[in-house]
């Protein structure tokens, strides 16, 4: 096969089916757009998450971090005059509420001295030309704030923010800009001092910033430290909360990207479908071709170029709407696609070449792929017969399809057994994809079972039909497995959706046992409610029960996700509300148990009973695991830990937040109001009842999943749009049988319905294939993908009704565009249809 | 120029031929006759490759047809065969001079060289002055004499003609045998014509007639 030759036939190919091509080239685009954008938009975000570190880290080799509550500043002098280190800089990182509007407002307390060697961009200009900072800088009531802070507030220098804290609102004289620190995100920079004192934070550090001596190994650095560091402080690379974003959130983006390459798989189907068919129509052309000597190789070659050339165009209409649609997403709401992980994230606009080219090669790869057993098929014409016949059908596997589901689905099976690579339940996504190619394999064996036990019928319009079906089983065949696709994944994921939600729901219910919740804050971590305050709020009338809670973050090792400690009361009513296991607490022993969430005892190959120790309040403390409970409300380790033992170990009688019981439940609006009256000081003070955080939090599961609907609504509009082509193809193919159908009396209305049961036969033969095949995935997701990605359990519930309706919108979708896509085909003149040889 | 010997070709059991011999000179246009089901189409088939025979063996120009390996049989068909078919099968969305072009474009000939000979054979075949339309605007004897200047346009050795008059009227079948005939003549190939049509038959320089599982001078 020669360029000439290509492109000749190409052109033609392509010139014949205009409206038939556009539409397969905008589904791969679509699916191709919807990946590329998804991508994008986290690509952006994780981006600017590391620019960020790193602009705030400047030339440091190695950081020091420690719990959220902090660690001792005794442990600076320590590190600083260590032979190794060049410049130690001691760093206060905390999140404060903004007094006078919602949010919080990141401050960071730095030494300037020592901050300027690391980051010149600390002192680097500010507003002030003879600044100094034994005068300007050092003086605590002063701010300078990075240009994204001064914008999003709407704040210029001279003027005052006032910020929450534990000892009031803490008024800062914004000082200056910080223009090098514009990558450093949102944050105010004080002196380390005068965060600690005004801040509640005296003697207290949340990092050290190291730059080590010339020569000296970061690594070897960090594993000398190991024994010196107290316990829950840990010594690792700069930026590596950018490395641990990008490490909480893989699993969540991978999952997402993985759902938008579903899309791009079902318009595999699609180009499948349409160059199936259109290869059935030029069936005679293939034949000539090969008796005017195109090998068997070459027009196999021929096909795949046409499917590879619809797949480039997709891929560069694709890639180009992906990059618009993120851009824009980007701009109007930012990074954030439902979940949370990236909310507030003002991102720059930072596209992935290489991944983005990655998407795009998926693109033309499937749809070249979906041309190879059409090629093959093609290959193999009898050339001879074929120029005889005037056949419609699809080409189709005959035999095998059985054995190699099979196949499929028994590898399928043994890929659930592997265990999450790098926290991806790598496994599960090839179990699913096996499994969809033995679901769409058995569509051909269970098409033919199908139609051999078709019953009679006799109203001679639905015979018709069904001889029409018998007469394509291949073009059935081919339709149908586009909507097995499509019809699987939504059932699937329809499924594990309202499996969670059920599950979320009851979890829900079990976890939130208090009438009113009240917060020292909506965000941020310098209010707390003091021992004093929860007397207050406990003596308050209307009042029968104050639970305080407590929250620390506890750093495991280098590089791996903290691990939060949950302190609260707990006893058997509160565990079994956390669904654990088991929901009794042990007898009073010298030690401390906790429960661990599934995500701690994944992560940390924590078994129950085991022994462990964990860092809390700078000490090791061993602790057994007594049980598990489930956490929803976060995807990596957690810990229950009883709050009395929480307070006699930390000595921390403080709280995030209190559970209040009242004695009347209607009472809830005069004691909230009794308790803002009762802690005139705590202007952050956030009240929520029960039911609103119930609410809200269903809320935000939908909201999270909002996405996941937009995308599984786009592989069901790629099948159908899929669907309604073929038919249309078909139609027009068939437009001498409508002729002899009006010449034999039938009025166009009864062809119309003729070919909205042909439709609606593939419809339910599909759609109930994809029940079955979608029900077996939806065990996967709940199972091994949710499981592994995200160490949620939670059992399967069915939505039948939901399942019903979309088994019927997909029969009465395809019956609709069946006998949508026949319309043109019927207005032609029937005498004229008839003697049409084209 | 085209030898067959001893042909033999069965359809499961039922034997369609056996030992079927004969030649074809350069220049000579050969018709093959016979029942509808004798087989005639299955022995052109055969001839071009497209079928393999159950015995014997097909030369043309000396050279046996390879017929163990069917790309070697494509790229010789494409060097060597050209075909006139009952229902014309002209690509629809190649305009006439295109469609006429397409062995020559698939033996690689210069895009140069190919325009002059395209003329030729249109001119040869009376068609030039409809070079640029669709075949969907021409008529079937309009549509059937393009199809003869593509079976000749690259020199064939042999010109396999199966039922070039089925789907036409007396006047244009007539037109369509006449031009062939000449073109088998002008080109040197050498010509079978397989028909059931004893007017078309009639065109050729002899006929030969399949029944009864054997060929047969008529």
């Amino acid at each position: 096969m020669n360029a000439s030759v290509l492109r000749l036939v190409l052109r033609g190919s392509f010139a014949g089916n205009k409206a038939r091509l556009a539409l397969t080239v905008l589904c791969i685009a679509l699916g191709v757009a919807l990946a590329g954008a998804v991508h994008t938009l986290h690509a952006s975000a994780l981006a600017e998450i590391e620019r960020a570190a790193r602009a705030l880290s400047g030339k440091a080799d190695v950081e020091i971090r420690g719990p959220r509550s902090g660690f001792d500043e005794a442990l600076y002098p320590l590190i600083a005059k260590r032979e190794e280190v060049l410049v130690a800089s001691p760093v206060v990182d905390l999140e404060a509420p903004l007094a006078n509007s919602p949010g919080t407002l990141r401050v960071l307390g730095v030494d300037p001295f020592r901050a300027a060697r690391l980051q010149a961009g600390y002192v680097a200009g500010s507003s002030s030309a003879n600044f100094t900072w034994s005068t300007e800088g050092l003086d605590a009531s002063n701010a300078w704030l990075t240009p994204a802070a001064l914008a999003r507030l709407g704040a210029q220098p001279g003027q005052t923010i006032a910020l929450r804290s534990d000892a009031g609102d803490v008024h800062l004289r914004i000082a200056g800009v910080l223009p090098s620190l514009d990558a450093g995100g949102d944050a105010a920079v004080v002196d380390i001092a005068a965060a600690q004192e005004r801040f509640g934070r005296v003697g207290r550090l949340s990092r050290i910033d190291v730059r080590l001596r010339p020569g000296v190994d970061a690594a070897a650095f960090r594993t000398a430290l190991a024994s010196v560091l107290p316990p829950g402080v840990v010594a690792s690379a700069p930026a590596s909360i950018a490395t641990r974003a990008e490490s909480i959130t893989r699993a969540y983006r991978v999952n997402l990207t993985a759902l938008a390459l579903m899309a791009l798989l079902t318009g595999l189907f699609l180009v499948y479908s349409t160059l199936a068919l259109q290869a059935a129509r030029r069936r005679q052309e293939h034949a000539l071709l090969r008796a005017l000597g195109v090998t068997g190789r070459g027009l196999s070659f021929l096909i795949v170029m046409e499917g590879a050339l619809v797949g480039v165009a997709g891929a560069i209409v694709g890639t180009l709407l992906g990059l618009a649609a993120s851009r824009a997403i980007l701009r109007r709401s930012g990074t954030d696609l439902g979940a949370g992980y990236f909310r507030g994230l003002d991102a720059t606009f930072a596209p992935d070449p290489w991944a983005l080219g990655a998407i795009a090669l998926l693109g033309v790869a499937a749809a070249a792929a979906g041309c190879g057993v059409i090629a093959r098929a093609a290959s193999r014409l009898d050339v001879a017969a074929a120029l005889r016949d005037r056949a419609l059908d699809v080409p189709q596997q005959r035999s095998g399809g059985v054995i190699a589901a099979a196949c499929l689905a028994a590898l399928g099976a043994v890929l659930l057994l592997v265990p999450p690579v790098t926290g991806l339940p790598v496994g599960g996504y090839l179990a699913i994809t096996c499994w969809l190619a033995a679901s769409v394999l058995l569509v051909a064996p269970a098409c033919r079972g199908a139609l051999q036990h078709l019953a009679r019928v006799r109203d001679p319009v639905a015979a018709l039909a069904v001889a029409q079906v018998r007469h394509l089983p291949g073009h059935l065949s081919a339709s149908v497995a586009g909507i097995v696709v499509s019809a699987s994944l939504c059932v699937a994921m329809a499924v594990m959706v309202h499996s969670f939600r059920v599950s979320l729901d009851a979890w829900l219910q079990g976890v939130i046992g208090a009438d009113l919740y009240a917060r020292a804050a909506e965000e941020g971590d310098t209010v707390r409610f003091s021992l004093e305050q929860q007397g207050r709020v406990a003596a308050l009338p209307g009042i029968a029960r104050v639970d305080a809670r407590q929250y620390d973050r506890l750093a495991i090792a280098e590089g791996a996700a903290p691990l939060t400690l949950v302190a609260r009361p707990l006893d058997a009513t509160i565990l079994r509300g956390f669904q654990a296991e088991p929901a009794e607490p042990p007898p009073a022993t010298s030690e401390v148990p906790v429960w661990a969430n599934d995500a701690a005892l994944d992560l940390q190959a924590w078994r129950i009973g085991d022994r462990v120790t964990i860092p809390v309040a700078g000490r090791s403390i061993a602790v057994v695991i007594a049980g598990r409970y489930r956490d929803y409300s976060r995807t990596w380790g957690a810990l229950l830990m009883d709050l009395a033992a929480y307070r006699r170990i930390t000595g921390d009688s403080s709280a995030s937040d209190l559970a209040i019981h009242l004695r009347d439940r209607s009472q809830a609006t005069a004691v909230s109001a009794a308790m803002r009256a009762a802690l005139p000081e705590m202007g952050s003070l956030a009240l929520e009842d029960g039911t609103s955080i119930h609410r809200r939090s269903l809320e935000i599961f939908d909201r999270t999943f909002a996405v996941t609907y937009a995308l599984e609504a786009v592989a069901i509009a790629i099948a159908l749009g899929g669907i309604t082509s073929s038919f249309a193809a078909l139609a027009w193919s068939r437009r001498r049988e409508f002729g002899l159908l009006r010449h034999l009396g039938l009025t166009r209305r009864e062809i119309l319905r003729m070919l909205a049961l042909e439709g609606a036969a593939t419809g339910l033969l599909g759609a109930l294939i994809g029940l079955a095949s979608g029900a077996a995935i939806s065990l996967v997701l709940v199972h091994v993908v949710n499981r592994q990605s995200f160490h949620w359990g939670m059992e399967v519930h069915w939505p039948l009704a939901a399942l019903a309706a979309l088994v019927l919108a997909l029969v009465a979708a395809c019956a609709a565009g069946a006998s949508w896509s026949a319309r043109a085909a019927l207005r032609d003149d029937a005498v004229r249809a008839v003697r049409d040889d084209a | 120029m085209l030898e067959v010997r001893d042909l033999a070709k069965s359809f499961g059991a039922a034997p369609l031929f056996e030992a079927v011999a004969f030649g074809v000179a350069p220049g000579e246009l050969v018709a093959l006759v016979g029942e509808s089901g004798s087989g005639k189409s299955t022995l052109l088939n055969i001839l071009a490759g497209l079928e393999r025979p159950d015995a014997g063996s097909v030369h043309l120009a000396g050279q046996a047809l390879p017929f163990g390996n069917d790309e070697a049989l494509a790229l010789w068909r494409r060097a060597h065969v050209g075909f006139v078919f009952q229902a014309f099968h002209l690509l629809p969305y190649l305009t006439v001079s295109e469609n006429v072009a397409l062995p020559l474009v698939l033996n690689g000939v210069p895009s140069g060289e190919r325009a002059g000979r395209v003329l030729a054979a249109l001119q040869s075949v009376g068609m030039a002055r409809h070079a640029g339309r669709k075949p969907g605007t021409l008529s079937g004897g309009e549509a059937q004499r393009v199809a003869i200047a593509r079976s000749v346009v690259h020199g064939p050795r042999l010109l396999l003609a199966d039922e070039p008059t089925g789907n036409l009227d007396e006047a244009n079948a007539a037109q369509v045998l006449d031009t062939l005939r000449s073109e088998v003549k002008r080109s040197g190939a050498a010509g079978l014509l397989v028909t059931h049509s004893p007017v078309a038959a009639a065109a050729a320089d002899r006929v030969l007639r399949l029944s009864g599982r054997h060929l047969a001078a008529a």
